[in-house]
């Protein structure tokens, strides 16, 4: 058990320490001048709301998209062939999808090649910023990217346990017409069901990588990009900055995670 | 007709999902496609020969890879599967897999950041080892509450069935819990296994660019705006989980809801 | 007396599941154990069993002291309700399941099982798998599996609850045979008025953790909390 505590807290406690100053190269004695002028700069909210804001708008869309899909063609879906397609994303990771963006929507990029071709634009500088741009376009668009086929998985999957056919029958049977089976049958089980997990994927999100590192601009930053941006620069009091912005980011999911899953301790019962 | 809209949008869906697999594939037979062309001037095998070449460095990080994700999938599914029964038996079990959330939702980049220093203590800072080390710990959470779904009301009373039987624990596990547990195992290895293969951010902290997997070779060749190279790393990266998702779909969900 | 349990206690959480359990049993009998939901029954079963420590009280076998002895070393076997049948061994793996633990021979072992598949009436079952038998066919390779290795004493509980009526009787006509044939003793819990007068040769009664052994079935038959009275009562009434 302890395998998985122990680093954890040693790695909490290393950055709380290097945030007041009381470990690290620049080791002079407990001080709050980090965390001063982290508040200071505002760089900390700036890119927790950045992150937020994608990692929502991301989520939005991608769990919109896969209810829609789900909804329209879960009978097709079943087919062996499609089944295997809906898959086959899952294969892809972050750094693929970065770099697959990168390729798709870049200056000299596939679009921008069919929109030479097509007499759209003249030069590589006129076409819009996909990738690297402030909107963060590329990122949000890789996140769904990966995020749609396996939100439309979970939720085919929710839709075959929690015998949601059925009980769309019975509600037809009862008076329900195909709107309201869709918003008092279909939606709630599902949303429910996977209510933990969707909020899982949005802490995730909130922390990705790989993603951010490829398609985001210089700044804002999202939290991961900002923290190892700072915690690796050669100017000392900086990363003392970074890990001051690791400690806040490791507190809120903290938090989070034990407001997720603490209310169910109830619940438990003892061997009777 | 109501449904006829529907095969158009199937259609588009598959096209789309298939685009990025059929355009890495072509990026990495490509070279020299300058900017308002539509078709490579260069297309054919010389970048795969290449790798077999070995000049890039690329075939070896394809083994390096592999050698890391099946021992993180190896150790980290067989240790999640001991250490989660000591967990399911315990009296406080919310609170130890509430502790087992912490490290698993961190982002494993963050994670590597503030470990790093302790890595560097123990010797374990740029090589395969450390990099084995640090994904283990992210993977283990992972089959820790993976696993958590296995112990219940059933395997315990199967457990209590062969004691009175006259197994020894050993027995029981060997007999009994193994055999049980067998799919779910194979499972949860082929999910660890993706983590390890498909992690980048903690390799290239523990790893500072001297481990190089399959992973941080896409991101160097992206620096060096080598698309071709790294189109080619990426199938190399993207075909693997391909046939284990093949072999495995109807278990992905499993355990999720 | 073969099975003497003293003064056993045993709570959960503050709460008194069973209290100064206190009866014996002679050898090759069944004492069958009538009781509702929640009496403290299972728990009963498991703290002879070796499953569950009591917190205090004795128990002993063949007056041997038991009380503290390793579930498999004790030579106890307790079954479920469920039939648990190992869903990856055959019907005749997992009758010989027990003597495989003990690594008796291999022609010894296929003896022994051929044998008690003919007295379970399991002909051309042997090589199926669980899913593939019926619910009284589960139950019987169950029962094979138990009463293979030989045990001292058999703990049943509930054995036939999730059968249905007529699968049921032929079961309880089954278990009769086989106690005589291979010398069983056993415990036999039941929530089933009429199953416990027919199984026991003596008959026990609990309730809110408490065991009250009979005399004699007469005995039983006269307590109004048994319900017997209000059984007979009934089918009088419709008798007219």
């Amino acid at each position: 058990m302890l395998i998985g505590v122990v680093p954890f807290f040693a790695a909490f406690i290393y950055a709380l320490g290097y945030s007041f100053g009381v470990m690290g190269v620049l080791n002079n004695g407990f001080t709050t001048r980090f965390w001063e002028s982290v508040f200071a700069s505002g760089e900390f909210l700036k890119s927790f709301g950045y992150s937020a804001a994608i990692a929502l708008v991301s989520l939005v869309l991608s769990i919109g998209g896969a209810l829609w899909v789900t909804l329209k063609f879960r009978r097709e879906l079943d087919k062996k062939f499609l089944s295997f397609m809906m898959y086959l994303p899952l294969a892809i990771p972050g750094v693929v999808a970065g770099f697959f963006m990168i390729q798709l929507f870049s200056k000299a990029g596939f679009f921008a090649r069919i929109a030479f071709q097509l007499g759209l634009i003249e030069k590589t500088a006129q076409f819009p910023d996909l990738v690297n741009d402030s909107l963060a376009f590329g990122i949000i668009v890789a996140f769904i990217t990966m995020l749609i086929p396996f939100f439309t998985l979970l939720f085919l999957n929710v839709y075959k346990n929690e015998r949601i056919e059925e009980l769309s029958i019975l509600a037809h049977a009862l008076g329900a017409n195909a709107n309201q089976v869709t918003r008092r049958v279909f939606l709630p089980i599902i949303l429910k069901k996977t209510g933990v997990l969707i909020a899982l994927y949005f802490i995730f999100l909130l922390g990705a990588y790989e993603v951010p590192l490829i398609l985001g601009q210089e700044s804002p930053q999202m939290l991961s990009v900002l923290i190892i941006r700072e915690t690796r620069q050669f100017d000392l009091s900086k990363i003392s900055e970074g890990y001051v912005v690791a400690v806040m980011y490791t507190l809120v999911v903290s938090i989070t995670v034990i407001l997720l899953f603490l209310p169910k301790r109830k619940k438990a019962i003892y061997e009777s | 007709m109501k449904v006829s809209w529907k095969p158009y949008i199937l259609t588009l869906i598959v096209l789309l999902i298939g685009f990025p697999f059929i355009f890495m594939v072509l990026l990495s037979f490509s070279s020299s496609w300058r900017f308002p062309d539509i078709l490579p001037g260069y297309f054919g095998l010389k970048n795969w020969v290449t790798i077999l070449g070995s000049e890039t460095g690329l075939l070896q990080s394809f083994i390096i890879s592999v050698v890391i994700s099946l021992s993180v999938g190896m150790v980290s599914t067989f240790s999640g599967f001991l250490i989660s029964r000591a967990v399911f038996y315990h009296k406080r079990r919310r609170i130890l897999t509430l502790f087992a959330y912490f490290p698993y939702v961190l982002a494993p980049v963050v994670f590597g950041a503030c470990l790093s220093f302790f890595f560097l203590k123990i010797g374990l800072f740029g090589n395969v080892t450390g990099v084995i080390v640090a994904q283990f710990l992210v993977a283990f959470p992972y089959a820790l509450i993976f696993f958590g779904s296995f112990w219940n009301k059933k395997i315990k009373s199967y457990e209590d069935l062969v004691a009175t039987l006259g197994g020894t624990p050993r027995q029981t596990f060997f007999k009994v819990l193994l055999p049980l547990a067998k799919s779910m195992l194979l499972i949860c290895f082929f999910q660890t296994f993706l983590i390890s293969w498909f992690e980048y951010g903690l390799t290239s902290i523990i790893g500072v660019g001297k481990v190089q997997t399959l992973t941080i070779k896409v991101f160097l060749f992206i620096k060096e705006a080598n698309y071709y190279y790294g189109a080619l790393s990426c199938c190399l990266l993207i075909f693997p989980p391909v046939v284990l998702l093949y072999f495995n779909k109807r278990y992905v969900f499993k355990n999720l809801v | 007396m073969f099975l003497e349990v003293q003064n056993i206690v045993k709570s959960f959480n503050n709460e008194h599941v069973v209290k100064e359990l206190d009866f014996s049993l002679d050898a090759h009998k069944t004492l069958s154990i009538l009781g509702k939901s929640g009496c403290g029954k299972t728990t009963m079963l498991k703290i002879i069993a070796g499953l569950v420590e009591p917190d205090s009280g004795t128990i002993s076998l063949k007056g041997e002291n038991i009380t503290h002895m390793r579930p498999e070393k004790r030579n106890i076997v307790y079954l479920y309700q469920e039939d648990l049948l190992f869903p990856h061994l055959n019907a005749f793996e997992n009758i010989s399941f027990g003597l495989r633990l003990k690594k008796i021979p291999e022609p010894q072992i296929k003896e022994k099982v051929n044998h008690i598949i003919a007295s379970l009436e399991l002909h051309g079952q042997a090589t199926k798998m669980p899913t593939q038998l019926s619910g009284g066919q589960r139950q019987r390779v169950s029962f094979g599996r138990a009463i293979i290795t030989n045990p001292s004493l058999l703990l049943l509980d509930e054995p036939f609850g999730s059968l249905d009526a007529g699968t049921r009787q032929r079961m309880q006509s089954l278990f009769k045979k086989l106690t005589q044939e291979y010398d069983i003793t056993s415990l036999f819990v039941t929530h089933d008025l009429k199953e416990a007068v027919l199984m026991g040769d003596e008959i026990g009664y609990m309730r809110a953790g408490m065991l009250q052994v009979y005399k004699n079935k007469q005995d039983f038959i006269n307590d109004p909390d048994t319900g017997v009275q209000e059984e007979i009562e009934y089918w009088k009434s419709l008798k007219g």
